[in-house]
């Protein structure tokens, strides 16, 4: 058996340091590897960053992290980055990694994607060059998330988890408004997912929608938005 | 069409619409130093709703003053909570 903890969405700042620590220097306990699905802080600065890094150094297991839309609020991601790959997490925007914990290689392919809507109520690439660049741009995160998972197809992994922080459908949106799921996430997400194929999605950002979803193509999709979870993190059992 | 002695055309009232007061705060709530995007913002009646869940009290704390101050004149009720970062109890098995 495989164990993921996942959470996003925790949007640390100075005040709000400590919080989690002492959850997750439980996760030796209960998980293999800790996913962080972006938001990962208020406003995107390297001091808040600091912060998250704090909490996350020296755990027992591996962190795996993507970046959300508030890390990238202040134009520092590349700083942000940098800050939580110092404290040890890979920090992956298009790109894959295997944690080996000798038990189980668990592959996570990771990108933050972007919005654009769902299949019949999606924007379109099509007119202004700031709309067709939005479209570009979500199109562009879902390919690299293809790419990944299918790159892992060839690193003999045990189980292949999609880590973003947009949504990839919209059961897990159920809750918000539905005039801002374009806002929350793309199919785009999900037609990659399904293509190269995976046995978990993860992802954050929908503070009001709901924990479980799965794409057209059979993939259970998590919401583990904090306020969702209302737990420090989730741990998805699956067989490898 | 309007003119001395008429009535105000539509839109020109002294008082700002409520709802733009509310969509101008949404902005501030998210665009300001708070970054806040979590809270919803609901109009009811002459009161207005905060709902949502946030990182700290502090921050609670701060949506609500910034809320009430632009707010003026208008009840604001809170009922925003702090995330749980409680270890969980259980786990899914994903079949």
């Amino acid at each position: 058996m495989i164990r993921i903890a996942a959470v996003g969405d925790i949007h640390m700042g100075p005040e709000s340091q400590g919080v989690l620590r002492p959850s997750f220097e439980t996760l030796h306990e209960s998980a293999d590897v800790l996913l962080l699905a972006g938001d990962l802080t208020r406003h995107g600065t390297p001091e808040e960053a600091q912060v998250v890094a704090r909490e996350i150094k020296d755990l027992a297991v591996p962190v795996v992290a993507v970046l959300g839309n508030h890390d990238h609020h202040a134009d520092c991601a590349e700083e942000v980055t940098a800050v939580l790959q110092d404290a040890g997490a890979r920090v992956l925007e298009g790109q894959a990694t295997v944690v080996d914990n000798g038990r189980a290689r668990i592959g996570v392919a990771g990108t933050k994607g972007f919005g654009g809507g769902f299949v019949g109520r999606c924007a379109g690439e099509f007119g202004e060059p700031v709309m067709k660049e939005f479209v570009r741009y979500s199109r562009h995160r879902a390919d690299t998330l293809r790419a990944s998972l299918e790159e892992l197809r060839e690193q003999d992994c045990d189980v292949r988890v999609a880590l973003t922080h947009f949504s990839p459908v919209p059961d897990t949106l159920a809750g918000e408004p539905p005039e801002i799921y374009p806002f929350l996430g793309s199919y785009l997400l999900a037609e990659a997912i399904d293509t190269a194929g995976a046995d978990l999605a993860v992802h954050g950002h929908a503070h009001l929608g709901t924990e479980h979803g799965m794409t057209s193509g059979g993939v259970k999709v998590r919401n583990v938005a904090q306020p969702v979870i209302g737990r420090a993190f989730h741990v998805y059992h699956l067989a490898g | 069409m309007s003119g001395p002695g008429t009535q105000p055309a539509p839109g020109t009232g002294s008082t700002p619409n409520l709802d733009y007061v509310v969509a101008h705060l949404t902005d501030h709530l998210a665009a300001g130093p708070l970054g806040e995007l979590g809270v919803r913002i609901e109009i009811r009646g002459e009161a207005i709703l905060l709902t949502g869940t946030v990182p700290s009290a502090q921050c609670r704390d701060d949506i609500l003053r910034t809320a009430r101050a632009e707010l003026l004149g208008h009840p604001v009720h809170c009922d925003i909570v702090v995330a749980d970062n409680a270890t969980p109890d259980h786990a899914e098995e994903v079949e």
